[in-house]
């Protein structure tokens, strides 16, 4: 009979402490408001500044970019995916170091390297990407990068980038039009030759 | 009376198993005379895959099998790796490391202890539990730029230094999160109707615990004090004031779904102790990048090391045949083992009493099947 009222006790005692905190939190719901209301609001996100010194570098993790005017064709990146969704064809180039006007091919990288390869294909399949960033740490040239990275001014760190087409998601960063260019141009020289 | 067994089908889409698994309830009206869990609906290769990439390579896929405490998983391979190389890993690191490890725990013990009480008819602490865990994430995503699947401990050192203001924002989130951990005992673990559904309920005797093999906070709270981050320090955790909590039988008996549940909320408050000491002994400087290897080719030979991680005892076993990639590398996997004694603890129960049973172990599937 005691037991009976005492879980009746206990239980009243143990919802009001309950109720309790739920109506504290309720009170100052202005203050510890978490709640975003998502596509006019955005989380904020961590501010770093921007550049290669380590303290510094902003490691958000977005959709992956290349400068392909910086890009050698070393294929490192290609090698460390996890997933293989890197995906790099080269074509080598007539003169090391040399601009392709054809092609708009930059000869000398923003590092000064002088370029032996032209990209011919640099496709970033995105819908496999795993996100792990593991690409961007061998690039001797420092060209392929998660936006937000060290270039982010020029692109906007974002998160939402859902297309309507799924091969839209297939990123391709080689200009287009290289492979075909780049072979006119190889055979116009041997014709010279 | 002797009637006829029915059996019925919890899962694989059911909001109550926690990932896609499905129970093949054997029921006599409502009492359970027999579970068997039917897994592998979230098998994704990992150990075949695993012997087709790099040493390196494998830490992304080792973030996916447990992907609530990614960085403990992340830990166990990169000491088992290191263990085979013989490296030497720096003093800053290993701090990193370890505060790491401890808030991760702290984030899934979190998530752990809020779907249970979701599971148990308590939606409210879910949502205070996961705002100090998303709190946590943050943490993380300044630290390395994701806020679940981290890739963040390499063999030999980590991904990035932490980020400027770090020790003083995580020291903040510590101040406002402990009260926090009193809220949640008065309006969970003490709450009546909660105790009522969780006390005596599913007692699993630390004998059967031990020859299921479960470990981690299952274990301990069938009264068994065993915890590698004690008894076998890896790592720096000597290093470290912390007590290993077991389960009392406040509520109930030792052993109970109660203590499985009160276990986890004493190892927050642990976790919160081991951050607090490893961020005031941190090194100042040092490069995390110091002992990373140039190319990951560990020697042939074999290894098998174990850590805990937030469900318990993490074992790799890695052979190297003198390539980069592994010859083999196998996963022992906590979950598995505590989900292999469901049968042996709700046999009698009800069927309600299951769902109790089932959320207490805090299984997670993408570690079970791998």
């Amino acid at each position: 009979m005691s037991r009976y009222f005492r879980n009746i006790a206990e239980s009243l005692s143990s919802l009001l402490t309950g109720m309790g905190i739920t109506f504290t939190h309720m009170l100052k719901i202005k203050k510890g408001n978490v709640t975003l209301q998502y596509p006019e609001e955005k989380w904020p996100r961590p501010e770093r500044n921007i550049g290669f010194n380590h303290e510094d570098y902003n490691v958000i993790r977005s959709r992956l970019t290349v400068d392909i005017n910086d890009c050698i064709g070393c294929l490192k990146c290609e090698r460390i995916c996890p997933v293989q969704c890197i995906k790099i064809e080269t074509e080598k180039a007539p003169v090391r170091g040399e601009d392709i006007n054809e092609i708009n091919h930059v000869g000398i990288t923003s590092n000064g390297t002088n370029k032996v390869q032209v990209v011919t294909r640099f496709d970033i399949d995105m819908t496999e990407c795993c996100y792990c960033n593991l690409c961007t740490y061998p690039c001797p040239e420092e060209c392929i990068y998660m936006t937000g990275g060290p270039n982010s001014k020029k692109h906007p760190i974002d998160y939402e980038f859902s297309e309507h087409d799924r091969s839209d998601l297939i990123y391709r960063f080689a200009k287009p039009g290289t492979k075909e260019g780049i072979q006119k141009v190889k055979s116009k020289q041997g014709a010279q030759s | 009376m002797d009637g006829d067994l029915m059996t019925i089908n919890m899962g694989p889409n059911h909001p109550a198993t926690h990932g896609v698994l499905r129970l093949k309830c054997q029921t006599d009206g409502e009492i359970i005379s027999g579970i068997t869990p039917v897994i592998g609906y979230l098998h994704r290769c990992f150990e075949k895959h695993s012997e087709n990439v790099t040493y390196e390579q494998v830490i992304p896929y080792v973030d996916r099998c447990d992907y609530l405490s990614s960085m403990t998983m992340d830990f166990g391979y990169v000491v088992a790796v290191e263990k085979l190389m013989n490296i030497e890993v720096p003093e800053k690191v290993e701090y990193i490391r370890v505060v790491m490890a401890e808030l991760q725990r702290i984030a899934s013990h979190l998530l752990a202890l809020g779907v249970y009480g979701m599971d148990m008819g308590a939606f409210t602490p879910m949502l205070y539990m996961l705002k100090e865990r998303e709190r946590i994430l943050d943490l993380f995503e300044l630290t390395c730029g994701a806020r679940l699947l981290y890739n963040y401990m390499w063999v030999g050192g980590l991904s990035h230094d932490l980020p400027r203001g770090f020790v003083e924002m995580t020291y903040q989130f510590l101040d406002q999160f402990e009260p926090k951990i009193d809220e949640y005992d008065n309006v969970l673990s003490n709450n009546k109707i909660f105790v009522e559904r969780t006390a005596d309920i599913g007692v699993l005797p630390p004998d059967v615990a031990v020859n299921y093999g479960v470990t981690g906070p299952n274990l301990r709270a069938s009264g068994v004090k065993w915890d590698l981050r004690k008894n076998e320090a890896y790592s720096i955790y000597d290093r470290f004031d912390f007590e290993v909590p077991i389960g009392e039988g406040i509520k109930g008996t030792v052993g109970d779904c109660w203590d499985r549940y009160y276990v986890r909320m004493i190892e927050i408050r642990e976790s919160v102790k081991i951050v607090r000491q490893a961020l005031a002994k941190m090194p100042k400087d040092g490069d995390v990048h110091k002992a990373v290897p140039k190319k990951i080719r560990p020697p042939k030979g074999s290894i098998y090391s174990r850590t805990e991680s937030s469900r318990g005892d993490l074992g790799y076993y890695i052979i190297s045949d003198g390539t980069p990639t592994p010859s083999r590398v196998k996963m022992r996997s906590p979950s598995f083992a505590s989900l292999s004694a469901i049968s042996e603890i709700s046999e009698g129960w009800m069927m309600s009493d299951m769902i109790s049973v089932l959320g207490s172990l805090d299984i997670v599937l993408g570690e079970i099947d791998r």
